[in-house]
């Protein structure tokens, strides 16, 4: 099996598992504490990833996309937040953002030059449009699905 | 496609922005920011190790943080067990970003993005199992597609 595909299965394991604790967690408390407290749980982990980690050899471009990529992530669920706040159902916004996948697929081939094979075009179809599908309310459930 | 809703959970009315209901100009705001954090996921992780995206992604979400508390003046819900499970689901959220940071760096991001976005097919099967849910129509199909897109994406 492919490294990626290892990581990959490694990201959708821990991300399901979130996606329940998710769920348990807005039983309790308002989704902006959850917004919150879900950023303690990794500040948790960073004790660990700075003591195993050296940052001498990053740049000052390197710091400047880790840190842009943590403001779009936040952002990114902040503003699912938000359209639920103003009267989105999260039947059809959940969904629809979950079709984000589509985008960084856009921007990689548009500016990283990735040529994805027509077999994989049709793979990525399938996870995108599964990924919206699965992302819809639940008959009885009401959580709201953030990504990260 | 879209139910307009012009109205909040209160049943305040909402104004449109140029014609858009504004929930939906946020939920498009959410597609494009996640979207462009996968990008900047693949840019990062050619650069740097996993760990060291991590660090910098957990520092760079800190504002929205303050965003947030100010917003709720300073009243953050205490609820013990509720903030176990946000705290647990940080660290899941967190440890999932470390294993799609490397899977960035090994593979393409047309092909690590749509993948890592099938969590919801584990979560759906926890439910099930878990909390006793019910499945919709609509996640058993997406759970039959998701398994058909990773047969066929491993290839």
């Amino acid at each position: 099996m492919a490294e990626w595909v290892t990581f990959s299965i490694a990201a959708v394991v821990c991300w399901g598992i979130m996606g329940l604790l998710q769920k348990l967690t807005t039983n309790y408390i308002s989704a902006d504490s959850v917004l919150i407290w879900d950023r303690v749980g990794y500040l948790v982990l960073l004790p660990w990833l700075l003591g195993t980690s050296h940052l001498n050899n990053m740049g000052p471009g390197d710091i400047l996309i880790g840190t842009l990529d943590g403001i779009a992530n936040g952002l990114g669920a902040w503003f699912l937040y938000a359209s639920l706040e103003n009267g989105a159902k999260a039947s059809v916004a959940v969904p629809l953002t979950a079709l984000y996948p589509l985008l960084t697929v856009l921007l990689a081939v548009l500016f990283l030059g990735e040529k994805p094979r027509p077999l994989q075009w049709l793979g990525i179809a399938l996870a995108v449009v599964a990924g919206a599908l699965m992302s819809r309310e639940a008959p009885a459930a009401k959580h709201v699905d953030e990504k990260l | 496609m879209f139910e307009m809703s012009n109205r909040n959970k209160r049943g305040d009315l909402i104004p449109n922005v140029k014609g858009l209901p504004k929930w939906l100009v946020y939920a498009l705001l959410s597609l494009l920011w996640w979207g462009i954090f996968g990008f900047l996921g693949k840019i990062g992780s050619d650069r740097v190790s996993a760990a060291q995206m991590q660090i910098f992604l957990t520092i760079g979400a800190l504002p929205l943080v303050l965003g947030c508390i100010i917003r709720l003046d300073f009243k953050i819900a205490t609820h013990k067990l509720g903030v176990t499970y946000a705290i647990l689901m940080g660290v899941f959220a967190a440890l999932g970003l470390l294993a799609f940071f490397a899977a960035m760096k090994s593979g393409t991001a047309s092909l690590v993005g749509p993948v890592t976005s099938l969590y919801p097919a584990l979560t759906v099967a926890l439910a099930l199992i878990v909390l006793k849910e019910k499945v919709g129509k609509a996640q058993i199909l997406g759970l039959i597609l998701a398994i058909a897109s990773i047969v066929i994406l491993s290839l």
